[in-house]
């Protein structure tokens, strides 16, 4: 892969997603860190103990190498004697790089000992460390997350880097719309009282990658109500607000308030009067694969 | 035969004022402080009966769901060496070594050994028996007498209780990259630039981001016993001290400086337990920050192993001075003037202070690692 340097494509990629939509054709002006980059958990994925911020990366060997040209701001070395840190580390052996335009990127779950701290300034393609499995992450590979100062906000990092080939749309595995414990199973049930109600989809975008974590999370979800747009989510930022992190600034939905416990994700709360209601789910991965999914249901 | 008689007189009188100033004005020589080998124990021979493993207590291990831990109180000092973990007793020696899996959390009351994906944590007495068994996902660590849990992903933490509950919870930007604890206040450093400090109820009692440097970022950070001090080092070109105090109701810089340094790794430092210092590494040995006099001096030496101990009562400094072939026990003043130096082998060490006892873990591989008592004495 070769470098390709363009500051004003990160700033036009940022200010498409600040303004809602996706870029409907990537700008390539960063690389990926992995020579075969297969993402085993996508930005925004519910994984044990966190929302992702960034992309895992599966990997069983090889380099992790610069996005672009940068500068080595901070690293973390489990096998170094110079990790005096009084607190562990959940990103195991990790780097930063800070890139154009206040781009910092995080590359997480190096083999311990490879990194390579004796870095300052880097090039595309400088190699950082080795391909690992150290920290909190699932499998082997790598943790990479793109931190946009700036907004002080996570960016996913598919909005950045270069399109990888997918031509599998996302499943919407079942709807159900909840109330007080109980759940209406849409397509299975044929009435329900009227009331206020949690519509819960259970997504999953299917991935190539040797393994992965949680219910890998799409790129975009709209919910349509009886012809009305009533939710419209993109897994586009992650950011702190209150002490937490939340995804959908709008919304403001944190891992609790975002998840099931049984994992499905809760999209919205919605006010169901009497009446025939049709419910409209469409679900698109960040290639642009779409599945789109209607059911009916009779509110009494 | 007049004259020879005040020659007489006087040489008497001078003789007779000697011996008074002799006797009257004596003071006695200073003693010299050295310290004195007490007890030297082997790990290989400490008992191994607490080696519990994180995957789960093994067959020896007791359970007590009932038992309540003070995490800052107990008669054991824990320590890690060479692969090992344990306690010792300051009068007996070590208490067991256990081969240390992927992470430890040591407390003088407690300790956590886990996984590098734990399903749960188990939270123990230092004689091995599990209090609580904690579910949440992390990985903990222990500061101050407090359990912290920091999340994947090191952008969020928790603090738990000795029963294993969350007593708050914080989201942060960005990555955390530096931590410091007193018993009131728990200081986060993070990637973006800013300092945070969290409250015992989880409330936001500090939030700074101290500037001024090319690239923002939080290298280091400590807070004082009393939590009226918290220092950082900051910032890439240029890196710079910030020393904050609390002032009524907020926190103030009431110091700082830009350093010649150019860490782009976690920097250490610390507080003096009585406030009175500020320790931190810096690249050519040990800076020292006067809290009083908010004057700073510089220890020269190798790279540290740690920051070592201060011995408020004897205005003493004592660090771990890292060489080529050995390692260096240094005894310094805190204007940075080197009193003392013992060299010694070893792969790993670690030193630390009890009153005036002073014990030493010396690793010269990762099969020979033994801990020694040292005292102060006056002779």
């Amino acid at each position: 892969m070769k470098p390709r340097r363009a500051g004003w494509r990160i700033t036009a990629c940022l200010a498409a997603a600040v303004g809602g939509f996706p870029c409907a054709s990537p700008l390539s002006a960063l690389e990926w860190p992995l020579d075969e980059p297969r993402p085993a958990a996508t930005f925004g994925t519910p994984a044990r103990g966190r929302l992702l911020s960034g992309l895992l990366l599966a990997a069983d060997a090889g380099l992790v190498r610069s996005i672009g040209d940068g500068e080595l701001v901070y690293h973390r070395d489990g096998g170094s004697s110079t990790d005096v840190s009084p607190f562990p580390s959940t990103l195991g052996s990790f780097a930063i790089v800070e890139h154009e335009r206040g781009i910092a990127a995080l590359y997480a779950g190096l083999a311990p000992g490879s990194v390579s701290s004796y870095l300052n300034k880097t090039r595309a393609e400088s190699i950082l460390g080795g391909v690992g499995s150290s920290g909190w992450i699932e499998g082997r590979g790598l943790f990479l997350a793109l931190f946009d100062r700036p907004a002080a906000r996570w960016v996913n990092p598919l909005l950045l880097l270069p399109a990888l080939p997918d031509r599998t749309p996302p499943l919407i595995r079942s709807a159900a719309l909840v109330r007080e414990g109980k759940s209406y199973a849409l397509g299975e049930t044929k009435s329900l009282p009227q009331g206020e109600y949690l519509v819960a989809l259970d997504l999953f975008d299917p991935l190539d990658a040797s393994w992965s974590v949680g219910t890998s999370a799409p790129y975009y979800v709209r919910l349509v109500v009886d012809g009305a747009k009533v939710a419209e989510l993109r897994y586009d930022v992650l950011l702190a607000r209150e002490g937490r992190l939340v995804l959908f600034p709008e919304a403001a939905v944190d891992r609790a308030s975002y998840l099931l416990p049984d994992g499905r994700a809760a999209l919205t709360r919605l006010f169901f009067r009497r009446g025939r209601a049709v419910i409209e789910a469409l679900v698109r991965d960040y290639a642009g694969n779409e599945r789109k999914t209607s059911w009916s249901v009779l509110v009494e | 035969m007049e004259e020879s008689g005040k020659r007489r007189f006087a040489a008497i009188m001078l003789a007779v004022a000697g011996l008074a100033y002799f006797f009257l004005a004596a003071r006695p020589l200073s003693k010299a402080l050295v310290l004195e080998p007490r007890w030297a124990h082997a790990l290989d021979a400490a008992p191994a009966l607490a080696a519990p493993t994180a995957a789960g207590a093994p067959s020896a291990t007791k359970t007590q769901s009932a038992l309540r831990l003070d995490f800052g109180a107990g008669s054991g000092i824990p320590y890690r060496i060479a692969g090992r973990y344990g306690y010792f007793d300051p009068e007996s020696g070590p208490v067991f070594a256990a081969p240390e899996g992927f992470g430890v959390a040591l407390s003088p009351g407690a300790y956590i050994a886990y996984d590098r994906l734990p399903e749960s944590l188990e939270l123990r007495a230092p004689d091995g028996t599990v209090a609580q068994r904690i579910a949440e996902p992390g990985y903990p660590f222990f500061a101050a007498g407090r359990l912290f849990l920091l999340a994947p992903g090191q952008c969020a933490v928790s603090e738990l209780d000795s029963d294993g509950r969350v007593l708050w919870s914080r989201g942060f930007s960005s990555v955390i990259t530096a931590f410091s604890a007193s018993p009131a206040l728990a200081v986060f450093g993070l990637m973006d630039g800013q300092i945070v400090g969290i409250g015992r109820g989880g409330e936001e009692l500090l939030a700074f981001s101290p500037g001024g440097s090319r690239i923002a970022g939080i290298y280091g950070c400590a807070v004082s016993a009393d939590g009226s001090l918290v220092a950082a080092i900051s910032g890439i070109d240029r890196q710079r001290l910030v020393v904050l105090e609390r002032r009524s109701s907020a926190y103030r810089v009431t110091y700082h400086r830009w350093l010649e340094s150019d860490f782009r790794r976690s920097v250490a430092m610390a507080f003096t337990e009585d406030g009175r210092y500020l320790f931190y590494e810096a690249p050519t040995g040990l800076g020292i920050y006067n809290c009083d006099a908010r004057r700073e001096a510089l220890l020269a030496a190798e790279p540290l192993s740690s920051l070592g101990a201060y011995a408020p009562e004897r205005d003493l400094l004592l660090a771990l001075e890292r060489g080529q072939a050995t390692t260096r026990l240094v005894a310094a003043s805190p204007e940075g003037r080197r009193l003392y130096t013992a060299p010694f082998a070893a792969a790993d060490a670690f030193l630390v202070r009890r009153g005036d006892a002073l014990f030493l873990g010396v690793a010269e591989s990762a099969d020979s690692a033994s801990i020694l008592r040292l005292d102060f004495k006056e002779e």
